[in-house]
Parts: C-alpha cells; sequence; structure tokens
C-alpha cells in the first residue's frame, strides 16, 4: 500500500494532499504578510514561515521516504537554514543520499520537488552524495558557505552529522582560500555599488551594509574563530539589531512586490516607513526617519565588516606598534591614541590623527574613531577653528591627496566632520528624489573628493589631461573645501546653488579664510552648476558661448578649478553618468575657454564692461577721481578687472600718478615665501626684458607674471617669484636696492645685457634637460594682436631671454602672461610690430629668434 | 514603419526631444555618440599643442514611426536641430520589417 494521501507507486502526493499544503502554505503566507505590514516582519515571523516550510517540506520527504531505501538528510540551506526566510525567497535545500544517486533516489527527489515547484516555491536544490565532501571544492565558495547555515528537515540525523563533519574538517589551507575567495565575492559586490552604502534606491540585501555583508561578517568569523579579539566578536553580535531592521524591511518589500524585491525603491520607501510606523507628520518626514534608520544600521553592518576584514587580513603594517610622536601609535589596525583617554579631552588631537593617517597611509584605528565618536558632543565648531594654526591644520587636512576621502569618511561616521562644519550636518543622508542621484547628498560629496584625490593617478588616458589640471592649481585645498560645501544648500528644495553660498558664509567667516581665497570658494560653491550646463546644454561651437562663460570664470585658476569641481560632480551622481563623451565636452569647453582666456582677452577692454567698470566707481575711495579712474582702466584688458580686488586696483591707481617718461614706480612685497613686484612706467623698447633680467640678476625664480601695456602706452607688471638665492632674505637692505636699479634700468643708465653677462654662463650651465620647447605662433585668436605660447622648461633667466629675443627683432611686447606649473614655463605673449600684427617673415624671423634662445641660452648676453 | 535615425548637437537634444514629444510617437531612443560628418571636425590647440577633435560629440535620436509619419517627422527634426552651420547632422530614413513588444511579445501593427 502506498503511504497516506499518495498516488501508488509514484511517492507524488495525491491532490488531496497538495490541496492541503497549499492551504497550509497560503495560510501562512497571508499571516507573514499581515505582520510584515504592521513592521513585524522580522527575525520572529520568518523563523515561524521557515518552520512552517519545514512542515511541508517535512511531509513530502516523509510521503516519499519509501521510494529509497539508502539513508538521506533533507536540510535547509542559506538564509532558509539560519531560520530567516522571507516571504518570497528562494527554499535552497540541500538532499543528500548516504551512498550512490539511482533511479530510485531520482524518484525520490522528483517526489520532494515536484510538489514545492507546484506551490509556486523558487527552489534551489542540490542533490549530493556523501562521498561528494569528502572533497570539498574550494572554488564553489558560495556552496560552502552555505553549509555553514545548513539546517537539518528531515531525514537520518546519521547522514545530517556526516555532512556537518566534513564542514568542520577544512583545514587551515581551505579555510585561508575560502577566507580569500570569501573577501573576493564581498569586493566585487561592493564594485556594483561604486563601494558605498549612501544609495538613495539602496538594494538591502546585496548593496555594502547589507543582509549578505552581515552574513559575509559571520562567515569570515566562522571560518577563523582565532582571529578575532573580543572586540571585533562584539561588533558582530551588535549585527543582530541591524539584521532584525533590515529583515524587518525586506518583509514589507516582499509583501507589497508580490516577489522576491530587494529594492528599497522612493515608492516602497514609502509603505515601508508606514508599515514600521516611522516618526513623522507628513509622508516625506516619514521616509527622511526611515532611511535614517537604514543608514545608520547600514553603516554599523558596514562597519563592522571592515573590522572582520581587518581581523581575518590584517593590513602589511608592522606587528610590534610604532610610535609617532607622543601621542600616536600606528598599531596593525591602524592610528591609535597613545593615551586614549587624555585624547578625549583633546580635540586638537582628533584632527591630527587624521591628518597622520593620511600621511602614513594607514586607516584612523576603531580605538581612536569611538573615543571621538564618544566624546564630539562636548566640543562645538569654534574648538577646531578656533585659533589660527587650528584653521590652518584644517586648511591642510582638505588637501587632496590619496586617502581623503576614506579619512573624511570616518571623520563623517564617527560625527567629527558635522562637528568641524555643522552646515555640513544639513545634509546628512540627506535623499533627494530626481532621476539621476544614486547616493545621499553627504555621501554625494563625499565621493566627488573621492574622485578628485583620484586624479593623481589617473586610470585613463581621458583623464590624466584633467589630472594636470590638479597638479597645476595653487590652493587645491580650497577645491576640496568648495565641494565640501557645493550641495549643502539642498535642505531645500530652491536653487540650491546660491543657497548652499548663503549657507557656507558662516562657516568660510569660521575658517577665516583670506579675501582671495574666500572669493573662490564663493565662486565655486555659487557657479558649481554652471559649466556642466554650458558644456553638455550649449552650443560650444557659437564663440559667444564661451566667450560669455569666459566672463563668469574669470581667470584660468578659477577656470581650472571649476572644470575639475564640475568633473567629480558629474562623476560622483551614480557610476554611469560621466561618460567619455560628457568628458569630451567638458575638455572641449575649457580648451576654448582657456584660450579665450589667455589667447584673446586682449581685445576686451575694460571700457566695454560697463557694469564691471561701475563697481570699481561706485566702491572709489575719496582720493581717487571717477575721472582718474576711468583714465587709468579704460585702455587696460577687461581681465584686469577679474584678476584684482578693488583694494589693490586702487593701489595701482595711486602708483601711476605722476609717472614720467624714463621713471618707474615700483612696490615690493612678500606674502608668506612669495614675493611681489608691481611696477608702473610707460612704454620702451626693451623694457619688460629689462625688468625679467634685473629679477634674473638678483636670483629671482620668476613663477608667474601679467604685463599689461594700454594704447597709451601705460605699462602695469606684476610679477610673482620666490626669492631662490635667499637675496631678500639675507640683506636687509635689499627691497631698496633692487627697487634702485630698476630705477636705473628704465632711465637707460645700466645697460642689462652687460649687468648679466656674468650670470650667464652660470645660468648655461644650469639648465635643465627635459622635453624640448614648444613655440606656437597664433595670428587668428586676436584682431590686435600676434600671439607667442611658449612651453619650456623652466630655467633662470628664461623669461628674459624671451622677451629679449621678442624685442631684438623690433617688435612690441603689449601683454604677457606668465606661468610655471611645476617645472614647465608656459609663457603667453602679445606682441606686434609697428603697431600691427606680424607678417609672415616677421613671424618667420620671430620664431627663429626665440628658437635660438631657447636652445642656447648663452648666446642672448 | 521605418526607422528614423537622425544625429544632432548635443545642445539640440531638447529642442528635437521636445518636437517629437508634440508629434505623440510613442517612445524614441537617446543615445550619447562620437563622430564626424562631411567637415570631420577640427583641430584644437591647447598651450600650443594641437590635439585631434575628429570625432565630435553628437546625440544619436531614434524613432520608429508609420510610413505615414515620417515626412512629420523628419521635419520636426530639422526644424529644431538646424542651426544653418556646418554641423548640423543628418537625418536617415530604414525600413523596419518587424517589431515586438518583449513584455506581452505581441508584435506590432505595421
Amino acid at each position: 500500500m502506498p503511504p497516506l494521501g499518495q498516488s501508488q507507486g509514484s511517492g507524488v502526493p495525491a491532490d488531496r494532499t497538495k490541496g492541503q499544503l497549499a492551504s497550509r502554505l497560503a495560510a501562512i503566507r497571508r499571516e507573514y504578510v499581515l505582520e510584515a505590514r504592521q513592521g513585524r516582519g522580522g527575525r520572529e515571523m520568518q523563523s515561524r514561515y521557515a518552520a512552517e516550510m519545514d512542515a511541508i517540506v517535512r511531509e513530502l520527504v516523509e510521503g516519499a521516504r519509501g521510494l529509497t531505501s539508502q539513508p538521506l538528510s533533507v536540510a535547509a540551506l542559506g538564509g532558509y537554514g539560519r531560520r530567516t526566510l522571507c516571504l518570497h525567497s528562494d527554499v535552497d535545500l540541500l538532499i543528500v543520499f548516504e551512498r550512490g544517486i539511482d533511479r530510485a533516489e531520482a524518484r525520490f527527489v522528483n517526489a520532494v520537488l515536484q510538489p514545492l515547484w507546484d506551490l509556486q516555491l523558487v527552489v534551489g536544490h542540490h542533490v549530493r552524495e556523501l562521498p561528494d565532501f569528502d572533497q570539498v571544492d574550494p572554488e564553489n565558495t558560495e556552496f560552502i558557505m552555505a553549509l555553514i547555515d545548513a539546517h537539518p528537515i528531515a531525514g537520518d540525523e546519521a547522514v545530517f552529522d556526516a555532512v556537518r563533519a566534513h564542514g568542520g574538517r577544512l583545514n587551515t589551507g581551505l579555510r585561508d582560500a575560502l577566507t580569500d575567495s570569501l573577501l573576493l565575492l564581498v569586493d566585487q559586490r561592493h564594485a556594483q555599488f561604486n563601494g558605498t552604502l549612501y544609495q538613495l534606491e539602496p538594494d538591502i540585501k546585496n548593496a555594502p551594509g547589507g543582509l549578505r555583508d552581515i552574513a559575509a561578517a559571520r562567515y569570515l568569523r566562522a571560518l577563523d574563530p582565532e582571529a578575532f579579539e573580543a572586540e571585533a566578536a562584539k561588533a558582530i553580535d551588535a549585527l543582530q539589531d541591524a539584521e532584525q531592521f533590515l529583515l524587518r524591511v525586506r518583509s514589507v518589500l516582499h509583501a507589497e512586490a508580490g516577489r522576491d524585491a530587494n529594492i528599497l525603491t522612493h515608492e516602497l520607501q514609502e509603505k515601508v516607513a508606514d508599515a514600521l510606523a516611522c516618526d513623522g507628520d507628513t509622508s516625506r518626514r516619514r521616509v527622511e526617519t526611515l532611511m535614517g534608520a537604514y543608514f545608520r544600521h547600514a553603516r554599523a553592518t558596514a562597519r563592522a565588516l571592515s573590522r572582520t576584514q581587518r581581523a581575518v587580513r590584517p593590513s602589511a603594517g608592522p606587528a610590534v606598534q610604532r610610535l609617532v610622536g607622543r601621542q600616536f601609535e600606528i598599531a596593525r589596525d591602524g592610528i591609535r591614541f597613545v593615551d586614549a583617554a587624555a585624547a578625549a579631552s583633546r580635540p586638537s588631537l582628533w584632527l591630527e590623527i587624521f591628518r597622520l593617517a593620511i600621511a602614513h597611509g594607514c586607516a584612523v584605528s576603531e580605538q581612536a574613531l569611538d573615543c571621538i565618536e564618544q566624546n564630539v558632543g562636548n566640543y562645538g565648531p569654534d574648538d577646531f577653528a578656533g585659533t589660527e594654526a587650528e584653521r590652518h591644520q584644517l586648511r591642510n587636512l582638505f588637501y587632496p591627496r590619496p586617502g581623503l576621502y576614506a579619512r573624511l569618511s570616518e571623520m563623517h561616521d564617527c560625527g567629527l566632520l558635522n562637528r568641524i562644519l555643522p552646515e555640513f550636518a544639513g545634509v546628512h543622508g540627506r535623499v533627494v528624489r530626481d532621476f539621476y542621484h544614486r547616493y545621499t547628498v553627504d555621501e554625494h560629496t563625499l565621493l566627488t573628493v573621492r574622485g578628485l584625490e583620484s586624479l593623481w593617478h589617473p586610470a585613463t588616458a581621458s583623464r590624466k589631461r584633467f589630472g594636470g589640471l590638479l597638479q597645476e592649481l595653487r590652493a587645491p585645498e580650497l577645491l576640496t573645501l568648495a565641494l565640501i560645501l557645493h550641495d549643502i544648500g539642498k535642505v531645500e528644495d530652491t536653487n540650491h546653488a546660491q543657497e548652499s553660498v548663503r549657507i557656507a558664509r558662516t562657516a568660510l567667516d569660521r575658517l577665516d579664510l583670506p579675501e582671495d581665497a574666500r572669493h573662490t570658494v564663493d565662486f565655486l560653491v555659487g557657479h558649481h552648476l554652471e559649466m556642466s550646463n554650458v558644456a553638455f546644454r550649449r552650443d560650444l561651437d557659437d564663440p559667444h558661448v564661451v566667450e560669455r562663460f569666459a566672463h563668469v570664470v574669470g581667470t584660468e585658476e578659477q577656470l581650472k578649478m571649476l572644470c575639475l569641481l564640475t568633473l567629480v560632480d558629474v562623476e560622483a551622481v551614480s557610476s554611469n553618468t560621466l561618460t567619455p563623451w560628457k568628458e569630451e565636452l567638458l575638455w572641449r569647453l575649457y580648451v576654448d575657454t582657456y584660450n579665450h582666456l589667455t589667447l584673446g582677452y586682449a581685445d576686451e577692454l575694460v571700457r566695454h564692461d560697463p557694469a564691471g567698470l561701475a563697481v570699481v566707481i561706485s566702491g572709489r575711495p575719496d582720493d581717487i577721481s571717477e575721472t582718474e579712474l576711468t583714465q587709468f582702466l579704460s585702455g587696460l584688458p577687461r581681465r584686469y578687472l577679474a584678476l584684482f580686488g578693488l583694494a589693490s586696483i586702487y593701489r595701482h591707481v595711486r602708483l601711476a600718478r605722476g609717472i614720467h617718461r624714463d621713471e618707474v614706480h615700483t612696490v615690493l612685497e612678500n606674502h608668506d615665501d612669495v614675493w611681489e613686484l608691481t611696477i608702473v612706467t610707460l612704454d620702451k623698447p626693451f623694457l619688460f626684458s629689462n625688468v625679467a633680467g634685473v629679477l634674473s640678476y638678483f636670483g629671482m625664480d620668476i613663477h608667474r607674471g601679467q604685463a599689461m601695456t594700454t594704447p597709451e602706452g601705460l605699462v602695469l607688471d606684476m610679477f610673482e617669484f620666490a626669492d631662490a638665492e635667499a637675496f631678500l632674505r639675507q640683506n636687509p637692505g635689499a627691497s631698496a636696492e633692487i627697487c634702485r636699479m630698476l630705477d636705473r634700468v628704465v632711465a637707460g643708465r645700466i645697460d642689462v645685457p652687460t649687468l648679466l653677462r656674468g650670470r650667464e654662463r652660470s645660468m648655461l650651465y644650469r639648465r635643465r634637460g627635459g622635453e624640448p620647447p614648444r613655440i606656437h605662433f597664433d595670428n587668428e585668436h586676436s584682431r590686435k594682436y600676434s600671439i607667442v605660447e611658449i612651453v619650456a622648461d623652466d630655467a633662470p633667466g628664461l623669461l628674459y631671454r624671451i622677451s629679449r629675443a621678442v624685442s631684438e627683432q623690433g617688435c612690441d611686447l603689449d601683454l604677457a602672461l606668465i606661468g610655471t606649473e611645476g617645472r614647465k614655463a608656459i609663457d603667453v605673449l602679445h606682441v606686434t610690430k609697428a603697431g600691427r600684427k606680424l607678417a609672415e617673415s616677421e613671424r618667420i624671423a620671430l620664431m627663429d629668434g626665440l628658437e635660438r634662445v631657447l636652445e642656447t641660452p648663452d648666446e642672448t648676453g | 514603419m521605418k526607422l528614423v535615425k537622425s544625429i544632432v548637437r548635443p545642445n539640440k537634444v531638447d529642442e528635437v526631444r521636445a518636437a517629437l514629444e508634440k508629434l505623440n510617437l510613442g517612445g524614441m531612443t537617446v543615445t550619447e555618440v562620437r563622430g564626424h560628418g562631411r567637415q570631420k571636425g577640427h583641430t584644437a590647440i591647447y598651450r600650443g599643442k594641437e590635439y585631434d577633435v575628429t570625432l565630435l560629440p553628437k546625440v544619436s535620436i531614434e524613432v520608429v514611426v508609420t510610413d505615414s509619419a515620417v515626412e512629420d517627422v523628419i521635419q520636426a527634426i530639422t526644424r529644431a536641430a538646424r542651426t544653418g552651420e556646418i554641423g548640423d547632422g543628418r537625418v536617415f530614413v530604414l525600413p523596419v520589417e518587424q517589431s515586438y513588444n518583449i513584455r506581452t511579445g505581441e508584435r506590432d501593427a505595421s
């Protein structure tokens, strides 16, 4: 006789029994859905559902038991094995026969699985013979891990025990291989999510901080229990809360979607927030509460997994702790406080530990992070930026370099970043719904910093050109600061760029930045959407588009910063937003604007910019009349207004007063290690090269400069240089001596080539080898000027030699932009001959002359 | 049915899309592409060094329409994408043999 309720011989349940099983499943599922919608779909409900599934499977196994005489075991695997079976999750079963699998066993398997399929369950089944477990395939990591969770449902205990025993017999080598393999799987999975848990629509199972991370942390611990200190083991226990929360959320997702749904979409966030009774008077507030809780739990999970990873695979650092100064030591898990109790009340040490971590390329240890997290609430922003030294320390911390993103993330996670910059706290976990952002506002912001630091080691040739811009920036830390502040206005759904500028004001007040630095950060934050808007939505073939954009950015430095900010801002929106296509458009706009700023600027004079002129006039001090101001400015290029603040402009006006032929008015000032010389005089042949020659004579290393000549012959030159031979530093009267020398040179009482003859030879010997110089002649960009652009290895006296060669050809050097980037000099010279652009024969002669001096510096003297 | 494939300037994509949406066509595919037409791009100069911009960024917009709608679609695209300058792009019309809805498996009427 066949067992009760089974059709004869097949072991497959009769229709009546199938109906009973279906009713039983439907009943528990109804209960599950009700519980899930009340926010009670956590561990207890899932365990009850697993037990009910066990009963169904057990009944089927018992019914089919007569089909085979072999001892066997049927066990639950994975989440089902862990007793966390979610409503529409796969039912993973392991069926093991003691000896081999023949037709009888195949019938048994069919008799168990077929009814489950008929019940519309998704069954993951592994059918094995016990001897299979003698040879464990280390490649099959996921199956071996699933075995750790195996839970017996039916069959012979002895068979299940034998399977379990195999798990316990994993030798050390195999455990190591499995650990490596598991860590790799985790990395690959995280990479699909750009390595961040702060997803706006998170996959609560697979994303960083999700359920798979919890399982991975437990597997790692199971594989190598001895590697765990009590501290790390405690962290894993803390995962219980996170897991319970995620299970409750997942149950709602399954109940609402009617399938194995794991993505907490915007639409489902509202349903989950209601089910979990999240606080809030509006739907939006409830969602924010939910997502706040989600990120908290996901962060705890990610941190626990990270601890676990460090426990099983400590970094290659020294096993012995190494002291760094008196307050810090570097251990295997990162940099620690020597005395955590003392550090708890010394917030200046907190910033220092992050700086040191970046400098030493290591993490900040859990000990230090815990110490800061527990005490950060006792301090406010002024405790970190109250003195000039602290502000300096903070600015330095923002210098973009490898490791900055990771450390800023740690600072953010432990609450320190929000204390230092409370303006940033407003976007903590902030969810902005649109079609393209994938991450919360704070994480998007930190990812921009990751993008910036990655430009030190660009992954592609296309990215390398942007990396070059980063290396050229004079104050890249201001770019990091602007990035941190650029979206803080997203607390409201208004024009967030201007709102960010408004909120940033208090932060910039507190950081007490110099005026020009503050202006730069303000500009970047306020215009952070401008460049992508122009690059991706405007016609870049239209010269007016480029011209207008060039007026917005004003200077090459701001252009470079805005370009990099735009690049990393677009990149941090989601992993596929920044396409090579967009990179190309952005680069094209950068180049066209750069060319406009450096090659085309001379055609636009201040007199064509009534708005800019009006600002300067309205702010003028009493000692400067409108007429005097207008006369001074009107012949200067419009760019002049973008380069200098009002205070500098008025100073230049005063400097130009009463200037006569053969006279020069000079100001020589020192800012930190950089000297700045401003001169006003009237134009004459060889003037520029003579001034450059005087600076070379005193051993000055010219970094950058501007030379402007008005149509009326007024010359305004600015040079920024380093006191390379310490002449100014070591000689009290040196500053006056340089000014006296300039007086005599301009008056024609000293011949500069004669003065320099002795030094020329030494310059030759100090010439650096490198790339051949590049000279580009452009007669198109400007209406009035021929433009010569020279890129060459920087060398002492280079500017003198170049400008002298120009004058020797009878050319007037009307305007010049002098720059050095690293060891490269980039000089752009606007020249004319007899008031006109150069003819072809004149061009050839000038190029020959320039090539000669760039190749053989000793012939110019 | 016809596949109308147009290559337009990146800054014209919004205008073309709006013009096509007015025709109630059902759907469209927009792709970022790079290429050149007869003008073969141009050479740009950065810091005295030439760099090649032969492959210019463009946008490809594809719509499948009934034969009777083709003329309207071409007009809508050309009107919206034209600036009169070199580099305005191209419109191609290709025959479509069959079209299926993947979700339902239904074949669309031709």
